[in-house]
């Protein structure tokens, strides 16, 4: 061959060029992420590693091949904030002018209708630039105020996330099952949809019943039909009449559905990040009130007192 | 095959190759390439957020992300929650309940719960030393407690102020908030000592 080192270097220089692109440029952006703090509330560490089980049933989906069907991934076309409105403060004339003043759309406030039904938006879907600008305007009338962002797009329209998803969030696990193709919906935050484990239990062993037109096959091979033998498992299924087993017998999870069932329920991707904002999670109830500053800046009187 | 296939069919006037004339690029394109290659550039500029792994597709820049922090009015409890959970925690406890005998507990702390911040500023920026008695029990950490937040390197004026109003506000504990303002001015005054606090020389002080 005449031109063997030619074609030789030619082919290592191609394939060199690709493994560059698509391995090395990679691992140098991405390649040593850790975990991040969340957006809001920076003691918070995400992601967390899966607890045991979820762990065993991410190799249940990998081998059902459940990735050939259902994406875990969540797309975004834009942010826009919302402006809440919490406290109307002591003189609403001002603070109706300062909304209108922040020239945000809103022409005709009424001073009366600002304090009913707080907390309430009062300005939506604008660029956050515009948000930040009105919140200040707001805090120096008097009144409290706070930015609720808004993420866009078909995927977060279908209630399949609070966000886009990021490379951070499939950092707990070893191996990542984003898919590509949606014969069923995104499951990146089917735990946040669906956080009952019989639920996903009950799927699995006959999708229809749970979901009328469900394309899903069943996957009764990760079940058991025993015979009860002196009262029924705590775990077995409760099926309408046409799936149920006859009567004397039941149905039960393996432990590879179990393990299955632990996974579907731990997938969520809505953490705020900082690579990824959305509004913060409602906080669980009894928890707001402890760590909130006392009063309306005292702060402010104290500075003068030192001085 | 049928030879006469193979036979040449042009005439001889025809098989010879055209000349090969000198044909430059022209000008035009040469310049529509540069204002292409300018225009890509510009795009890149604009959308690519510069190989940044922290820029997702509807972002553009890491700058376009930071307008999406939330701004806070006053100091950020949950920065200084983390804070303390990293640092004060150590010996003060995630609780604030403190170690018996050695570090006191921020909890209903009668030198937590003061309605001036003169005295508790001064703690973490200088250190103390000797006994404290904090509600009715004597408490002496052997080496006297570290000066955490000496310098600015070690902690900002914001984050001080953030981790004293967390200590201030959290488990029950209800004192005002500690501005950063009120942080550099008492550092400002200490710049220049970097001997431990005694609790005489702390009760010596205004609380105001």
């Amino acid at each position: 061959m005449k031109y063997g080192p030619l074609v030789f270097l030619a082919a290592f220089f191609a394939l060199a060029a690709s493994w560059c692109g698509f391995v090395l440029a990679p691992q140098i952006q991405i390649g040593r992420q850790q975990q991040e703090t969340n957006m809001y509330n920076p003691s918070d560490l995400y992601p967390l590693p899966r607890p045991g089980l979820a762990r065993q049933g991410l190799a249940v989906y990998r081998a059902n091949g459940c990735a050939a069907c259902h994406s875990q991934q969540v797309g975004q076309t834009g942010t826009v904030a919302d402006v809440i409105l919490t406290d109307a403060g002591t003189n609403p004339v001002a603070v109706a002018d300062a909304l209108v003043k922040a020239n945000v759309g809103v022409s005709n406030a009424n001073p009366a209708g600002l304090s009913g039904g707080l907390p309430k938006p009062i300005v939506r879907g604008v660029e956050i630039e515009v948000a930040n600008a009105t919140v200040s305007a707001l805090l120096s009338a008097g009144a409290k105020a706070g930015v609720e962002l808004v993420p866009l797009g078909p995927d977060i329209a279908r209630g399949w996330g609070k966000r886009r998803t990021v490379a951070e969030d499939y950092l707990a696990d070893d191996t990542v099952m984003p898919g590509s193709l949606r014969v069923g919906p995104d499951l990146a935050n089917v735990g946040v949809r669906r956080p009952d484990l019989r639920w996903h239990l009950r799927h699995l062993y006959a999708p229809t019943v749970e979901v009328r037109d469900s394309a899903m096959p069943p996957y009764r091979f990760l079940f058991e039909k025993k015979k009860i033998e002196l009262q029924p498992s705590p775990d077995a299924l409760q099926l309408p009449k046409e799936f149920a087993p006859p009567p004397g017998y039941e149905i039960v999870p393996k432990p590879a559905a179990r393990a299955l069932a632990a996974y579907l329920a731990s997938l969520r991707t809505d953490t705020p990040l900082f690579e990824a904002p959305t509004a913060a999670p409602p906080p669980p109830p009894g928890v707001a009130t402890t760590n909130a500053p006392a009063g309306p800046a005292p702060g402010a009187t104290n500075s003068a007192a030192m001085k | 095959m049928n030879p006469e296939t193979n036979q040449p069919v042009s005439t001889a006037a025809d098989s010879t190759p055209p000349p090969a004339g000198r044909a430059t690029v022209p000008v035009w394109l040469i310049v529509l390439m540069f204002l292409m290659l300018y225009w890509g550039a510009l795009y890149f500029d604009a959308n690519g957020g510069w190989f940044s792994p922290q820029v997702y597709t509807p972002y553009h820049s890491v700058g376009e992300l930071e307008a999406f922090i939330p701004r806070h009015e006053g100091p950020d409890i949950g920065r200084g929650k983390y804070l303390f959970d990293n640092i004060c925690a150590l010996c003060h406890g995630p609780d604030g309940a403190g170690k018996p005998g050695q570090a006191p507990p921020l909890v209903g702390s009668e030198w937590v719960n003061t309605p001036g911040v003169n005295r508790i500023i001064r703690i973490p920026v200088l250190g103390l030393n000797g006994l404290i008695d904090v509600k009715g029990q004597q408490y002496s950490f052997p080496s006297g407690m570290t000066a955490v937040a000496a310098t600015r390197q070690m902690m900002s004026d914001e984050d001080l102020a953030n981790v004293l109003t967390y200590v201030r506000q959290a488990w029950g504990n209800k004192a005002p908030p500690v501005t950063a303002a009120q942080v550099k001015a008492i550092r400002d005054q200490l710049a220049n000592r970097s001997q431990p606090l005694t609790v005489d020389e702390l009760k010596s002080l205004p609380e105001k």
